[in-house]
């Protein structure tokens, strides 16, 4: 008797891809009724498990189901808005997923198997249970562990595939629980306090702006603190003050050589204490060398790729922002290029076979050679970083594509994660530098040479800058010399400049709001409630001794490997928009800056006015209920307990906001000044 | 001379703590040390009453509450800016009336008070504002708002005389935490063109504190930097 398997992926692509690998081309496709996307695959297949079987491979559309709450509180106006924190929720099968459904519930009848392939992470996990619930209305015996199990995959790369077809795992229902908790949460917490928001602020903001357009003013537990670091930055910029800075500058010419001394101190914000420092100097004559130190030194390859990096990395070099930079990677996972691209992972597991991964980028590209390199022996294992979510390596390519053969924006993200992946596997660069200090006066002063010896990874990673600085004049240790030039200088403090996203994502990996999978979500969500905006940075607000940053080649010559001088020397004008000096095209020159909109400064300020239990626009009640998702996923806590705590927490919030309703829309009053006035802060030029 | 358990004599009393204290640099007046007697009990065995002594006289104003000598306090032309450098023995006792972190610009130490005023400071509450670079053994984390010191201080001898001081090295216990109206006692220091250098050689932290100065320093810190940064506040 020929067992009946049905498999469910979470896209079409991915059945589509997986049925292929499986049944070795000998596919039947039919269409499903009502839906064009959704096909239902059909063949054989030898499951060790259950033997030889008879498979049916579909997907659903994402989540299957969502939420609403009970009919009755669908006005704004049928309840107070506190209400929502305990109204009843309903799951519902929207009209555009029906079809879908029914799909489901129709072939769970024929089948003894259910088997889930969709995504490996929460999310995945969460549409794996509404997918068992579905197919359980069709056939009760789904219900039973052991006939709905689930594949664990990292990638669509054939012998992968069928690894994991031949290894099936429960679902996790703590993941699953946890992605409920948090789409319960966010449904209670949003809904409730965009209601109260809007209702309250709404009349007001209205009647200032003389709009028709009724704005909802939406709320996200995790928007708004993203939004907080937004304005804080923004604010930070416009407060600044700038103040002067005094400090000594030795310069002393050697074998022909001028050779430029740095002060210990720095610079110090007091103007007479660094005069009597500087005539000491002038007074003592001359300077005696105290250490003289050669010694190698290195560039650290980078480490294993994540998605957070993927995206701080995508608006640096890419100019990609991060929810595009996300889509695209999705795009090439889906393709079978790279492996899965929601990963925290920063380290390779020690039986993967990384150089078969090599082998494979030997076959053509720009970084053929440098392929070829590791493959003779110059193969390095990667650097491990500290994170491992256990549930996907970090990514990397998977397969070898021709660039060609893809879309522009592909071929960016494609190489940056090949060129990524090559590096770790090489050698870190090496280098050999020369530290000299001098005692002159009571002052000590420092410089320092670099030769770069061997360039290892930097060969096929342009994103890293290192270069041999100029060489240095022989210096004993004990020499004493009277300096050729020390003056007195004088600076000032220059301001931040305002947030860009690979600052603002590295802002919120470290304070813990949203997970690698969601914070280009957050952002984009911010863009399009028009509580920020964004421009690209006019001027290049570089902190001294930083290098020049690598800039994507602009023409279609996919040849980025050669000469290393790509990135310098490229002559950047301060102020106005310098950059791209001499590449066609009306380019953006490198990265995007937020800035905030009146009503974003507005909320940001009305909520810190209301005082430190309110905030809602800092970090810390959103972390905590990131790490209670955390919690439930490692089974320390249920699913109840974590929603009731954090509605707890959010209804004392609500309770003090309508305390002082009054202070928030009195600033919110102010800062959304006049009649026509639209809430766009920064106009022009500075 | 005074035995361990305190024969009571107020006369001996007087002397032996007298001297206690003087040794320590903080030569009492007799004003203060007679109304410290009054305050005591004879026969309390006389280690605990120098130490009580101590405690109290450096929580007080040494302009008022010692004995100043020629060689105890600095020479009045000590701040002329004309005289290039000159060597002072000591040893010099002084009271702390302010202190600067002169290596961060005011702005951004006023932006660590506010932050600490958020809450950001507090367990649980912690927003972290700068993200370090991972670049390899080499990386130099230029973060401005952890440098500390040098610290520049004004110094008060017992004569009421205003000097500053500097730090040339960083002297333990010496920083923007430092209690306003603590005593130090500084020797075989360098002055140049009317500023002190000092180094930890130079220093003996005495401690002590007085309550009503430090008070209102710190009410008024922020203000002070605001000040000092620029900043002019808003209104007319």
């Amino acid at each position: 008797m020929v067992t009946k398997v049905l498999c469910v992926a979470e896209k079409p692509s991915i059945a589509k891809a997986v049925a292929n690998h499986l049944a070795g081309g000998q596919v039947q496709t039919r269409n499903v009724q009502g839906n064009p996307y959704v096909k239902n695959y059909e063949f054989s297949y030898n499951f060790p498990t259950w033997g030889q079987c008879s498979v049916t491979m579909t997907s659903v559309l994402g989540h299957l189901t969502s939420h609403e709450f009970d009919p009755q509180y669908k006005s704004w106006r049928s309840c107070d808005p506190s209400a929502l924190f305990e109204a009843r929720i309903d799951t519902i099968v929207e009209d555009d997923k029906k079809p879908v459904a029914e799909n489901i519930k129709r072939q769970a009848a024929y089948n003894k198997v259910l088997y889930i392939w969709t995504d490996c992470d929460r999310e995945g996990e969460n549409i794996g249970t509404e997918i068992r619930s579905v197919a359980t209305q069709g056939n009760q015996s789904f219900r039973q562990p052991g006939n709905t199990v689930r594949a664990r995959f990292s990638n669509i790369e054939r012998a992968h595939i069928i690894n994991a077809a031949r290894s099936p795992v429960q679902l996790d229902e703590a993941q699953s629980n946890a992605v409920s908790a948090r789409i319960e949460l966010d449904l209670r917490i949003g809904a409730s306090f965009t209601r109260n928001l809007t209702m309250s602020l709404q009349p007001m903001l209205q009647q200032r702006s003389g709009e028709d357009r009724s704005q909802v003013i939406s709320y996200g537990s995790c928007q708004f603190p993203t939004l907080g670091f937004v304005v804080e930055r923004y604010i930070r910029v416009r407060n600044f003050v700038p103040e002067t800075l005094w400090g000594i500058k030795v310069m002393h010419e050697k074998d022909r050589i001028k050779v430029n001394f740095n002060w210990a101190r720095g610079h110090l914000f007091d103007r007479m204490a660094v005069i009597i420092l500087f005539e000491r100097c002038l007074t003592a004559k001359t300077a005696r060398v105290t250490k003289v130190q050669t010694k190698p030194t290195s560039k650290w390859k980078p480490l294993p790729l994540t998605t957070v990096e993927l995206q701080k990395c995508g608006s640096r070099f890419l100019r990609l922002d991060s929810q595009r930079v996300m889509q695209v990677a999705e795009q090439l996972y889906q393709k079978g290029w790279i492996s899965y691209p929601r990963t925290e992972t920063d380290q390779f597991d020690r039986g993967m076979d990384l150089r078969a991964l090599v082998q494979k980028q030997t076959q053509g590209g720009p970084w053929t050679q440098f392929a070829q390199d590791l493959m003779n022996g110059g193969f390095s294992q990667p650097r491990s970083g500290r994170n491992n979510d256990k549930a996907h390596p970090p990514i990397h390519p998977v397969n070898f594509v021709v660039p060609a053969s893809l879309s522009q924006e592909e071929q960016r993200v494609h190489e940056f994660v090949v060129r990524r992946f090559l590096a770790c596997c090489s050698q870190d660069a090496r280098g050999s530098k020369t530290e000299i200090s001098i005692l002159y006066g009571s002052e000590i002063f420092n410089t320092s040479g670099l030769v770069v010896l061997e360039q290892n990874y930097l060969d096929v990673y342009p994103y890293d800058k290192w270069t041999s600085s100029q060489d240095l004049p022989d210096f004993r240790e004990g020499e004493v010399f009277e300096p050729t030039e020390a003056r007195m200088n004088e600076g000032q403090t220059s301001p931040p400049g305002y947030l860009t996203e690979p600052e603002l994502i590295a802002l919120m990996d470290a304070n813990g709001i949203g997970t690698d999978a969601t914070m280009a979500e957050h952002i984009a969500k911010i863009k399009d409630r028009d509580y920020v905006q964004t421009r690209p940075r006019a001027r290049q607000q570089r902190q001294q001794g930083e290098e020049e940053e690598y800039e994507p080649a602009e023409a279609a010559e996919p040849d980025a490997g050669a000469g290393r001088g790509r990135g310098r020397g490229r002559a950047r004008a301060r102020g106005g928009r310098g950059g791209g000096a001499g590449r066609g095209g009306g380019a953006t020159t490198g990265v995007q800056e937020f800035i905030p909109t009146t009503l974003g400064v507005a909320l940001v300020e009305g909520y810190e006015n209301m005082g430190f239990e309110t905030s809602l626009t800092k970090p810390f009640l959103r972390k905590e209920m990131e790490l209670r998702m955390k919690a439930i996923c490692e089974g320390r806590k249920t699913k109840a307990e974590v929603v009731h705590e954090s509605i707890e927490q959010y209804r004392d919030v609500y309770i003090r906001t309508q305390q002082r309703l009054d202070s928030l829309r009195a600033v919110t009053g102010t800062l959304v000044g006049t009649p026509g006035q639209n809430g766009i802060l920064v106009s022009g030029t500075e | 001379m005074a035995s361990g358990n305190g024969t009571g004599n107020a006369e001996e009393v007087t002397a032996s703590i007298s001297a206690f204290l003087a040794a320590k640099h903080v030569p009492p007046t007799q004003a203060w040390m007679t109304a410290f007697i009054s305050t005591i009990r004879l026969n309390t065995p006389i280690v605990a009453l120098q130490k009580t002594a101590l405690f109290r006289l450096l929580a007080t104003d040494i302009t008022t509450s010692t004995t100043k000598s020629a060689a105890s306090c600095f020479a009045t032309n000590i701040t002329d800016p004309q005289v290039k450098e000159r060597q002072v023995r000591g040893p010099i006792t002084v009271q702390l009336l302010d202190v600067e972190d002169i290596g961060r610009s005011r702005w951004s130490q006023v932006e660590a008070i506010e932050a600490q005023e958020r809450g950001e400071t507090t367990k649980g509450r912690e927003v972290i504002r700068v993200v370090p670079d991972d670049n390899g053994p080499d990386a130099a984390t230029q973060n401005e708002s952890k440098s500390s010191g040098p610290h520049k201080l004004l110094l008060q001898d017992a004569n009421g005389l205003h000097v500053y001081a500097m730090e040339l090295t960083s002297i333990n216990g010496v920083g923007v935490q430092m209690a306003v109206g603590a005593k130090l006692v500084l020797k075989d220091f360098i002055v140049a063109r009317g500023l002190i250098l000092l180094e930890p050689r130079n220093v003996e932290m005495l401690g002590g504190k007085v309550d009503a100065w430090d008070r209102k320093w710190k009410e008024d810190r922020k203000k002070v930097l605001k000040e000092k940064a620029g900043v002019r506040e808003g209104g007319g």
